[in-house]
């Protein structure tokens, strides 16, 4: 029997309506997952799957203790404590509990916030510590939450602000190594992107999943030691107090490699408490950021381009009458009273402008500072010492000061005779220490740094590869000559204030300031820029120290504070008497 | 169940040229399974096939939880980790250290003599 359908029967329309519904629901079909795939799968993908931002942990700054490294500045987790007004519902308790755990942190109104029932979100506490926030969790009060953040925290104070910096809220880097290096320090947040449950779990399923782990920021480890420094910020406000002075700078650094010891400043902060400062001022570093007229300090420049180009030796003689003219201008010198035929060696150690202008005068035609003798003193001061230029030193602000060519229409004789006792050009602290430095070690001129390395998750240091280095600016014979002279120019005056039987030299400076355009004599600035070491050179310290309205002197008011701060450094350093 | 012989595996045996130790005897079953079986047992196989597939995923994230717990304690004792190296950090501050008991015991040698 066959069976068939009878034209118009019911079970023919009903079949064929059928028909057309099932035609109607694939077309409809066919639009929803075929047409419309891309739009419902990524519909699906932005509900289910969620990126979450695995934040990547910003790089520790360690400094040396001798030649272990030691944490400088570390990160620690913090909680910020708030209440959802609408959702609390035992107000008193929450203000009881929250108080009695973590007073100190909460903000004056936390009863005025928690009462306003218009809004959801109020935040009551700031940096709430792990414990703080466990014990608040306890008591599992309705309406309370945390949010975690990450803090910088500084185990040793104030140590080394200018030079560390500090991280603002928006987690940047700013000033000193934080900004300098910000981009080493960051890292690299990761990237998580999976299918997550509604808690927001992470899930493996679906074949999307992106796991990008973190990179961490670099761990750097500073060349600063953290006792040098420690020591040299006490010497430093020690010889503030007794000076009266309200600035001061100190740098210590190692001539043998460039690397900075210690770089203390006063006034200072905590970098803990950068938001309390009022005057930004102090975040800067004024041994590199601040140049200045160095004064006297230069006259071993001048003694050293001098002994190198064959013009003068130690004994070279000249007739010093105080005063010498160069074109339309008298100079005198500050110290008076030793008139006469006298040495090289004498006019460094009475620090003599006419001494200073003579040699630049031999670098001449030996009356005249000639155009060759500015080139010559252009070149052995911008080009050799890098005076004038940025000396790369990882820190933020460096500033590059001024140094005028010889070919300039204000690179006269007349400046250059004030260039060679330290006027008429702005150099910074750490430019001047780190020729001088390579002025006592036999002519080697090392660029400052503060990066020494490194430091992997064990503690480990890894050595930076090191700055590069110029041999030869000034030769090895001209080097040891001045550093005799250098040091005769201390034991003169000073030889009873260091401990016997270690090379000590040194060079005092004092730099009248500019205000108005003019020289004045009611404020002067004292340096003093020395060395100290046993069969060599093992350290150098500069000094500066300031004050509105105040004649501070750098025999009187700078040396003592190198003073200390050498002396300490020979018993830090273990140095061995010669002989 | 029965199994019955077959006629041609029986009276083909030498024309085919089967050879010795050889079966030449199949049986076939007696059971015949129409279409509606057939689709039934279909469905329980893929319903089977489902439960199994449902089975690992839900087993799958199980260990999503497991792991998300661990990966929460890690972080804990990261923290706590992180905690007691910045007060690790701090005691041994030179502060801390200047100002202990052990420093202000400490005396200035009278004399020091050096190895040569």
């Amino acid at each position: 029997m066959q069976l068939s359908f009878q034209k118009g029967s019911r079970s023919l329309i009903l079949g064929g309506l059928l028909l057309v519904m099932m035609a109607i629901f694939v077309a409809r079909l066919f639009y929803l997952q075929i047409i419309k795939h891309d739009d419902y799968v990524a519909q699906a993908a932005a509900e289910q799957v969620k990126p979450l931002t695995i934040p990547a942990k910003r790089g520790l700054i360690y400094a040396m203790d001798g030649e272990q490294p030691v944490q400088l500045v570390m990160n620690q987790t913090v909680y910020t404590l708030f209440v959802d007004p609408q959702t609390v519902t035992n107000p008193e308790k929450v203000m009881d509990v929250v108080r009695r755990v973590a007073g100190g942190n909460l903000r004056p109104n936390i009863d005025k916030l928690i009462a306003k029932k218009d809004t959801r979100y109020q935040i009551i506490g700031t940096k709430l510590t792990r414990q703080q926030a466990e014990l608040i969790k306890k008591e599992e009060l309705k309406g309370v939450g945390f949010q975690e953040m990450t803090q910088r925290v500084y185990p040793e104070g104030g140590l080394a602000a200018q030079t560390l910096g500090f991280v603002n809220a928006e987690g940047n880097g700013q000033y000193g190594i934080e900004e300098a290096l910000n981009d080493r320090l960051v890292g690299h947040d990761g990237l998580l992107k999976s299918v997550t449950d509604i808690s927001g779990v992470p899930l493996t399923i679906g074949n999307q999943n992106i796991n990008k782990p973190a990179k961490n920021g670099d761990n750097i480890a500073l060349t600063i030691d953290r006792n040098v420094q420690a020591y040299a910020e006490k010497a430093l406000a020690a010889g503030l107090q007794r000076s009266h002075a309200t600035n001061g700078s100190v740098v210590v650094m190692d001539p043998q490699s460039g690397k900075v010891m210690a770089m203390a400043n006063l006034p200072t902060y905590k970098p803990a408490e950068y938001t309390k400062v009022e005057d930004a001022a102090a975040f800067n570093n004024p041994v590199i950021t601040k140049p200045y007229e160095p004064g006297s300090d230069i006259k071993t420049f001048t003694v050293a381009t001098g002994l190198d180009r064959g013009a003068i030796q130690p004994d070279s003689t000249y007739v010093n009458t105080d005063s010498i003219k160069v074109e339309d201008r008298t100079i005198n010198n500050a110290t008076k009273g030793q008139t006469g035929t006298i040495t090289m060696q004498t006019a460094l150690n009475y620090s003599l402008n006419t001494g200073m202008v003579t040699v630049a005068q031999r670098l001449g035609d030996g009356k005249n500072i000639t155009l060759d003798a500015r080139r010559t003193i252009y070149d052995y001061f911008h080009n050799r010492f890098a005076f004038g230029q940025k000396t790369g030193i990882e820190l933020a602000g460096e500033q590059a000061g001024i140094i005028i060519s010889p070919d300039d229409q204000e690179g006269n004789a007349v400046r250059y005779s004030n260039m060679t006792f330290g006027q008429g050009m702005d150099l910074t602290m750490i430019q001047v220490a780190s020729a001088f430095g390579a002025l006592i070690n036999g002519g080697t001129y090392y660029s400052p740094t503060v990066v020494a390395g490194t430091v992997d998750t064990n503690g480990t240091l890894k050595p930076a590869s090191p700055k590069p280095s110029r041999s030869g600016v000034i030769s090895a014979e001209s080097s040891a000559k001045l550093h005799q002279m250098v040091r005769t120019a201390r034991a003169t005056f000073y030889a009873k204030n260091d401990k016997p039987g270690y090379d000590v030299g040194g060079k005092t400076g004092t730099s009248q300031t500019i205000e108005n355009g003019k020289y004045v004599d009611n404020q002067t600035i004292g340096t003093y820029l020395g060395y100290g070491g046993d069969s060599a050179p093992r350290y150098v310290i500069m000094v500066e120290v300031s004050g509105k309205g105040l004649n501070l002197q750098g025999n009187k008011d700078a040396m003592p504070i190198f003073t200390d701060i050498s002396n300490w450094m020979i018993d830090y350093l273990k140095l061995q008497p010669r002989g | 169940m029965s199994y019955q012989t077959t006629s041609q595996f029986y009276s083909s045996r030498r024309q085919a040229n089967w050879n010795r130790n050889q079966n030449t005897v199949a049986f076939v079953s007696s059971v015949k399974l129409g279409p509606v079986a057939h689709t039934v047992l279909i469905a329980l196989m893929i319903t089977v096939l489902g439960l199994v597939y449902l089975t690992q995923a839900t087993r799958a994230t199980g260990y999503d939880y497991e792991a998300q717990k661990i990966d929460s304690q890690i972080a804990e004792l990261s923290t706590k980790k992180g905690d007691l190296e910045v007060e690790n950090a701090r005691l041994t501050a030179l502060e801390n250290v200047q100002n202990s008991n052990v420093a202000k015991a400490m005396t200035t040698p009278a004399a020091t003599d050096y190895v040569r």
